[in-house]
């Protein structure tokens, strides 16, 4: 059934979920106008043919009833979806600065920093159990067009571009964000399940925008921290090798 | 324009005293989108400068065996993986055209309509037809040809789709390389001309961030490393997701391009001096104007040859060079000197390896660092500026063009290429070459290759006195504490999970 969403046409956000139910939503009150408006109109081509040559025309032109009706109904309508999706949008774009419904801090992890250029990812994670740092800290771990993130709870990238404006998307996380020149930009998401998600640049950015093809990489908290240790001893390796007595 | 379906075509022999020579033919099969404009290789302005005798015999060299980038052509002598597997006859027992087979390689590799071709037997040496397979039986090992020829005997050699790598390599190289570093790998691509750093001109057969000793080439590996993770700092983007197979092929290629630039160069190099038309029109002005000189002091001159004539027995020179057999003994040693350099630096013996474990990172070993790095043993400082800025007092300077006494029109240092360049800034963090301390120590070690950043390796700086500096260096981008104007939102966020509840 969600055959037109990418990848198997599942979210694996809790988010996402949300975002599609919106989506349905708004699919359906569109095929309903779509369809009654073109039936509408039908039946007046229909009608307008079949007008016998004695009988008298109805004219609507400048019928004040409905030029009242067309206007407060699409915008009831519009009105509705606007206030529908408030509690989705302030989810996306607020409730992390919010508390939780008991007072409590939101806990969200900070992974990253995620920098766009022309035409690549370049980010920088903060080493295991500190914080990430506005600036580059000496111990900080970097990876390229690979964004590691862990699974089971709300994360959050800085996201910034050192030229153009880019934008971040994880189609099948349901997430996307523009980059802008100058901001550095808080972008909450989780993903429900381990996995790689493909994660792309969907704002025109030059002629390399194709290029920015990218991988997020759903782990578990465990295999997240595993793959930081990793990639730390890595970038740090000094290359000696004991000489085999 | 570049699909992946272009047959290969069957061994030839260029010139006796060579290596099997192979093309990969390209036949181009349209579908539909029209003409495109075809690919050519370009040659060297002094390739252009040479009397027309020795450049059609330098074009026909390179055409003959390098191909152009339609006809690729695959020189066996060059340590370049073409692609295919190879294979001896078991014994020839079946049915016409079936016979048993030991392979070398992974038989997936062998798909019905691959080619094949005999490099020993009586069959080598195109003398038959091109062979097909027809099909392959990876339980009994056994190849069905789609024509039955001349039976092979066992112990004949063949390869099976021969040049596969090579033309993936050419592929991807085309859809994802070509624009900027040129069909040429001369750095020349459509958009090269736009970007600073310019895009790496391969031909001169040098690579900058290697893990190799300061007069060797690249390793494979290397370049990986460069087209997985891109180069910082530069419009060179990383290509983490090609996929391991299209990488290691467009690194092949990329190589075999740098084989060929510089094999060009180097053989262009012998001829210059003597058949070059710039050489002859120069050496003819200097001798009229010398004779001129005499003649108003009277002495005896001999008037020099025109510019025709002085052409024309350039050419006859040139004729006897080719037929004394000096021109194929100029391509043998560029080849035998390049096959050398290529295979010799995928040896352990000259990659470059710490001796001792990086020394641990105290204050005590970074002022260690940092007393080399302001010494004149090393004069880092004059280059990379005293705070580490990359304003040293060299990037002030006018500076020679390399081998002339003509100087540069800009200020500041030059790499190989001719391009401006700075020292590195030290203070931003961003290595070009890798982040990693072992990155750090191969450039402070082996210097990078074609550009002024010299090698301080034993002669200068012992392994821990390098590392001393790695040291100083890497503490260089978290010495002064940076402004943070912006409040950044991580900040913001960190704060929300920093304050208590309530
Ligand atoms: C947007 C332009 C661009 C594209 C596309 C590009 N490169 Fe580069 N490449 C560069 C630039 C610029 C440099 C030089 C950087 C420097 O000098 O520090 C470079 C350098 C290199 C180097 C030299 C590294 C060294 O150690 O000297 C290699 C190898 C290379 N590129 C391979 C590739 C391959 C393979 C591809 C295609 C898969 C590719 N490049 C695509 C711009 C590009
Ligand atoms: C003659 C000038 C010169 C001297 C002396 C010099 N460098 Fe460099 N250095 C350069 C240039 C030029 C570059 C940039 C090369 C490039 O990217 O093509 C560079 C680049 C570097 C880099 C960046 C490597 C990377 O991967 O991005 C480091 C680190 C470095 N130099 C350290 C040193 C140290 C340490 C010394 C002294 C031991 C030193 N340099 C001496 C000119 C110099
Ligand atoms: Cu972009």
């Amino acid at each position: 059934m969600h055959w037109w969403f990418p990848g198997d046409g599942n979210a694996y956000s809790t988010l996402g979920g949300k975002i599609d139910d919106l989506f349905y939503l708004i699919l359906v009150i569109v095929s309903v106008t779509f369809v009654g408006t073109s039936a509408a109109l039908g039946y007046a081509l229909w009608r307008g043919a079949a007008i016998k040559a004695d009988e008298k025309v109805w004219f609507s032109h400048g019928s004040h009833s409905l030029e009242v009706i067309w206007t407060i109904v699409p915008s009831a309508v519009l009105l509705f979806i606007a206030l529908y999706q408030l509690d989705v949008w302030a989810e996306y774009r607020m409730k992390g600065f919010a508390k939780e419904k008991d007072g409590s801090p939101k806990i969200i992890t900070v992974v990253a920093e995620v920098t766009a250029r022309q035409f690549e990812w370049r980010i920088r994670y903060p080493a295991n159990g500190k914080p990430l740092k506005p600036t580059p800290q000496p111990d900080d771990i970097y990876s390229v067009n690979e964004l590691h993130v862990p699974t089971g709870g709300l994360v959050s990238i800085t996201l910034r571009t050192d030229d153009v404006q880019h934008a971040f998307f994880v189609p099948m996380l349901r997430v996307k964000q523009d980059a802008v020149p100058g901001k550095m930009i808080p972008v909450w998401f989780d993903a429900t399940m381990p996995g790689n998600y493909e994660m792309l640049c969907a704002e025109l950015c030059g002629w390399g925008h194709y290029k920015m093809k990218a991988m997020l990489v759903a782990q578990s908290a465990d295999d997240f921290e595993a793959w930081k240790d990793k990639a730390s001893a890595e970038q740090f390796d000094d290359g000696y090798r004991k000489p085999a007595e | 324009m570049f699909r992946e379906n272009f047959p290969i075509s069957m061994p030839r022999f260029t010139r006796t005293g060579f290596n099997v020579l192979v093309t990969f033919g390209l036949a181009v099969i349209n579908s539909g989108c029209g003409e495109a404009p075809q690919a050519k290789f370009k040659y060297r302005p002094t390739t252009e400068d040479l009397i027309p005798e020795a450049n059609k015999a330098v074009v026909k060299t390179l055409t003959e065996d390098f191909g152009t980038p339609e006809k690729l052509v695959a020189w066996e002598r060059f340590p370049v993986d073409y692609g295919g597997v190879k294979g001896t006859v078991a014994a020839n027992d079946g049915p016409a055209g079936a016979f048993s087979v030991t392979l070398d390689g992974d038989a997936g590799k062998i798909a019905k309509g691959a080619s094949l071709l005999w490099v020993t037997g009586s069959q080598a040496g195109g003398k038959s037809a091109e062979a097909t397979v027809k099909s392959f039986n990876a339980v009994t090992k056994t190849l069905q040809l789609a024509s039955a020829s001349t039976a092979p005997v066992a112990g004949d050699r063949f390869i099976v789709a021969f040049g596969e790598d090579m033309q993936l390599g050419r592929v991807v190289y085309m859809k994802n390389c070509m624009h900027c570093h040129g069909v040429t790998g001369d750095g020349d691509g459509p958009t090269g001309k736009f970007l600073n750093p310019r895009p790496r001109d391969y031909r001169n057969g040098k690579f900058k961030f290697t893990s190799t000793q300061s007069q060797e080439k690249a390793t494979r590996d290397d370049l990986h490393r460069i087209v997985q993770y891109g180069i910082p700092g530069t419009y060179m983007p990383s290509f983490l997701l090609l996929g391991k197979r299209e990488t290691t092929a467009v690194v092949e290629y990329v190589r075999w391009l740098a084989i060929r630039g510089e094999f060009e160069k180097r053989f262009v190099e012998e001829l210059t001096n003597d058949y070059s038309e710039s050489v002859i029109v120069d050496s003819i002005k200097k001798a009229q104007a010398s004779y001129e000189e005499k003649k108003r002091n009277k002495e005896e001159a001999e008037k020099p040859l025109s510019e025709s004539k002085a052409k024309k027995e350039a050419a006859a020179a040139f004729k006897k060079y080719v037929d004394d057999k000096e021109l194929d003994g100029a391509i043998e040693e560029t080849a035998n000197l390049l096959a050398a350099a290529w295979t010799q630096s995928e040896t352990p013996e000259v990659s470059v390896v710490p001796t001792s474990q990086r020394v641990e990172d105290t204050p005590e070993s970074r002022e260690r660092g940092r007393l080399l790095y302001m010494s004149n043993t090393t004069k880092c400082y004059t280059c990379h500026g005293p705070t580490g800025r990359g304003d040293g007092a060299a990037t002030e300077d006018f500076w020679d063009k390399p081998g002339t006494s003509v100087k540069f029109e800009k200020r500041g240092l030059h790499d190989e290429w001719g391009n401006p360049l700075k020292p590195r800034n030290l203070t931003l963090g961003q290595y070009r070459g890798g982040r990693r301390p072992l990155d750090l120590f191969r450039r402070i070690r082996a210097g990078i290759k074609g550009t002024p950043m010299p090698a301080f390796g034993e002669t200068v700086l012992k392994d821990p006195q390098v590392w001393d500096v790695v040291n100083y260096v890497m503490s260089l981008p978290y010495q002064q504490k940076q402004p943070t104007a912006v409040k950044h939102p991580a900040e913001v966020v960190a704060k929300n999970e920093e304050k208590p509840a309530n």
